[in-house]
């Protein structure tokens, strides 16, 4: 039912090749779809998209070059929205404090269990789909609102904040005639039906919108 | 045998401590020793807001606070009854030693962020004692302290009034030691039974604050400007300790760390940061030759003749052979040749006792720098056994779920053989090292034992041979005659040092090897990219526990010395600009011993 392209993926970059080709066959013996990089700059190269799917990213802290920090905080400056799991050695609990102030999901010490590593990757999956949700309903409510001229967004926002037709046409000193077309406009267009339903869509398109 | 006497004990206090866990501890108890330095009532006051914090991040597991003087938190260690020990700097730095705890956090306080920057001690005189300005000023005067075991109480004074002089362990100083609370240091200093009195940082500004004390009537002796809001006396070294015992699990370290960094500042505006470098303190304790430093105090010729007595035993009968030697011969020459015999089998068993001194002292020499390396080869052997873990639960899996096929199977057992090979090749390398064996003479080509040594750290650092090779020697004057494996020890003692020399610089060029002839000798020398040969370095770097590597033992350059002077050599060291060259030189082996050509 679900083609690959929108299944999760999980990135794994880790330079120890025999290391990285066990995870990913650990990760596909339940079924994921993942694929190996190298380094930081293979990753960055192919510089998947997160898609639809979702998906997240494991990876070491420690790698020639570009390190595993390094890498997030690029990937941070562009925006990334990928959650990051990092695996680190023995006595670099200091740099895994570093990449979960960075806003790394968690970190794993090598060694870790399979089962632990699972867990893991499975709730950082959840939140890219939770993410990716979210950029999705904001991005939606920011069309639909775009179909609003200027003044029946105005209205809108009035109407949303929960005053009548009257007050709105105080406000904005307009007859309350003109307040009531609008009002039906706003309601077409938006495809709403009460002020309630309008408020949750603003909120939607920005959170500080109703301050 | 004392080793395995040793080894018994630990062990039994291990399954005692064990049991003990099992049957007090079944509710998943957190026990977290802190060093009660204001006595026990105040350090129960002064924690507990720690506890509750902390029990509530880390979810219903109970936190049971336990408060001791230095010496029982190292007995509640010993007998494993504690989990975590928060500690004063210098005591953390002892039982780092002593018991093998790790630091997770380091305190801060208030507006202090650096974690190097947390603890010092200010020296107080009451205000009217016009005669004592100066540190230089307590010469024959009483100073009062808490302890001598006190870090901030005490030894960071200790080591400010050693550097002018005023040694209190010479008596340049009296010192009265008024035990814990720190308040009696005070009312000593103010009831005139001491002329100054040691107080840790900022006490005095919060006793003036409380009331307690009228303010204006300690005044801070020599007091610095500092980047801390109180005056103090001593420079400023790192924080007090968060520190897990060795056997706490990982986990559990880590979920208190999380936790502990996740802490606000409690009431005395003190948090959790980061965990500081402490060697700082260690280079002050060694300054004063106490805690894990206190062997220093031996004086020098004992501590080496005890260090080194199989070498200084095996030259003396060496000396004595020889001697007994030459007279007999001059004596025997006309003798029978029985008593010949004798003297001859007299020699033979002293030759004996020597070598077995020296292949004693080889073996003993080869571990440590084997335990130096122990760190690293345990993330080199980690990979291997990860990876092989990993393919035979994903075949676990794929078997269980039915969705195991030929090909994965084929590959997954591949990978494993694959990595357990790796794995008992870089334990093979090891164990040619450290094995007990005899002392031999071979003809080895320096080249080879260059580029092996080059491989064996290559492996240890799990990247590629960071060294290069340059020279232009003819093969037969690459031929010399040494024991390989101790010239594999000095190579890659030089190699490592090498290494961790330039990543203090993060320098990415190759380490070089230059090789050439000096007449009957073959010179080697070996160029890092460092910061190079300080002064300091100059003076000491071939004394034995000379270190500049916080976890260093400092015996690596005194055994490639001794190494480097068993085959007639020396050791010596130059600036580069950038770095050091270490250089040495080697028998070059003559035409008659190749017969002794070391077989591969």
């Amino acid at each position: 039912m679900s083609s690959p392209e929108s299944m999760p993926v999980v990135h794994v970059v880790d330079d120890e090749a025999p290391f990285r080709r066990s995870l990913l066959f650990l990760l596909e013996s339940v079924g994921w779809q993942a694929v190996g990089h190298d380094s930081a700059e293979a990753f960055l190269q192919v510089a998947p998209e997160l898609h639809a799917g979702g998906g997240c990213l494991v990876l070491d802290i420690r790698m020639p070059r570009i390190s595993g920090l390094e890498l997030q905080r690029r990937l941070r400056a562009a925006g990334s929205p990928f959650p990051i799991i990092f695996m680190t050695g023995h006595g670099e609990v200091e740099l895994a404090v570093q990449a979960m102030k960075n806003g790394a999901v968690d970190f794993l010490q090598k060694p870790f269990k399979d089962q632990l590593f699972l867990d893991t990757i499975e709730r950082a999956v959840q939140l890219s789909l939770e993410r990716h949700a979210a950029n999705r309903r904001h991005r939606e409510a920011r069309e639909v609102l775009d179909r609003l001229s200027v003044r029946e967004y105005e209205v809108a926002r009035l109407l949303a904040l929960g005053l009548a037709n009257k007050e709105a046409a105080r406000q904005l000193n307009i007859s309350d005639n003109t307040v009531h077309v609008h009002r039906q406009h706003v309601m077409e267009k938006t495809g709403t039906s009460s002020a309630a339903e309008l408020a949750r869509l603003i909120l939607r398109a920005d959170p500080n919108g109703l301050d | 045998m004392t080793l395995s006497k040793r080894t018994t004990r630990l062990f039994l206090i291990c399954l005692i401590g064990s049991l003990q866990f099992c049957v007090v501890h079944a509710a998943d108890a957190v026990r977290v020793g802190v060093l009660a330095w204001q006595g026990s009532e105040d350090a129960e006051i002064r924690w507990s807001s720690l506890v509750n914090d902390l029990e509530e991040r880390l979810g219903g597991k109970h936190i049971e606070l336990r408060h001791f003087d230095l010496n029982g938190i190292a007995r509640a260690l010993q007998a494993g009854e504690l989990d975590f020990v928060v500690t004063n700097p210098g005591h953390y730095v002892t039982l780092e030693a002593q018991s093998g705890i790790t630091r997770i956090a380091s305190q801060v306080a208030g507006n202090i962020t650096n974690p190097e920057h947390v603890v010092g001690s200010a020296v107080v005189v009451l205000d009217q004692r016009e005669d004592i300005q100066r540190l230089e000023d307590l010469r024959g005067k009483a100073l009062a302290a808490v302890s001598p075991d006190a870090f901030g109480g005490y030894q960071l004074i200790r080591a400010e009034l050693r550097r002018i002089g005023l040694d209190p362990e010479d008596g340049q100083v009296k010192p009265v030691f008024t035990d814990f609370p720190m308040r009696k240091v005070v009312d000593a200093v103010v009831n005139g039974r001491a002329d100054a009195g040691i107080l840790r940082a900022c006490l005095l500004e919060r006793l003036e604050h409380e009331g307690s004390l009228p303010i204006g009537q300690l005044r801070v002796v020599s007091p610095r400007s500092e980047v801390i809001d109180c005056v103090v006396t001593s420079p400023l070294y790192p924080g007090w300790a968060f520190a897990a015992a060795s056997r706490t699990p990982p986990a559990l370290s880590r979920e208190v760390l999380l936790a502990l960094l996740s802490l606000p500042p409690d009431n005395h505006q003190q948090s959790w940061s980061v965990p500081a470098d402490y060697h700082p303190v260690h280079e002050l304790l060694r300054e004063l030759q106490i805690g894990p430093y206190a062997f220093l105090r031996e004086t020098n010729w004992e501590s080496l003749l005890h260090r080194y007595w199989p070498w200084a035993l095996g030259l003396l009968l060496v000396m004595l052979a020889g001697a007994a030697y030459t007279l007999h011969v001059e004596h025997l020459v006309q003798r029978r040749t029985r008593e010949l015999t004798l003297v001859l089998d007299e020699r033979h068993q002293l030759e004996t006792r020597v070598l077995a001194g020296q292949q004693q002292m080889d073996h003993l020499s080869r571990l440590s720098i084997l335990g130096e390396l122990s760190g690293r080869l345990a993330h080199e052997l980690n990979q291997p056994l990860a990876t092989i873990g990993n393919y035979a639960r994903s075949l676990l899996r794929r078997q269980d779920s039915g969705t195991l096929s030929e090909t994965a199977l084929r590959q997954a057992a591949e990978e494993i053989a694959n990595e357990s090979e790796r794995a008992a090749g870089i334990l093979a390398s090891i164990r040619s090292f450290a094995r007990k064996r005899s002392r031999k003479q071979e003809v080895c080509d320096i080249t080879e034992l260059v580029r092996e040594a080059g491989g064996l750290i290559g492996g240890m650092l799990s990247k590629n041979s960071p060294i290069v090779l340059l020279h232009e020697l003819a093969p037969t004057d690459r031929q010399v005659l040494v024991d390989p494996l101790q010239i594999q020890q000095v190579l890659l003692n030089l190699f490592k040092n090498a290494w961790d020399a330039q990543q203090s610089t993060r320098d990415e060029h190759p380490i070089e090897v230059r090789l050439e002839r000096e007449d009957d000798r073959c010179a080697i020398e070996v160029r890092d990219h460092g910061p190079g040969l300080t002064p300091e370095l100059q003076a000491h770097f071939l004394e034995p526990f000379f270190t500049t590597k916080p976890d260093g033992l400092g015996l690596g350059l005194p055994i490639c010395k001794t190494i480097v002077e068993a085959h007639g050599g020396e050791l010596r060291a130059r600036d580069a600009d950038p770095g050091i060259v270490f250089r040495f030189t080697l028998p070059l082996a003559r035409s008659s011993d190749t017969d002794t050509r070391r077989t591969q």
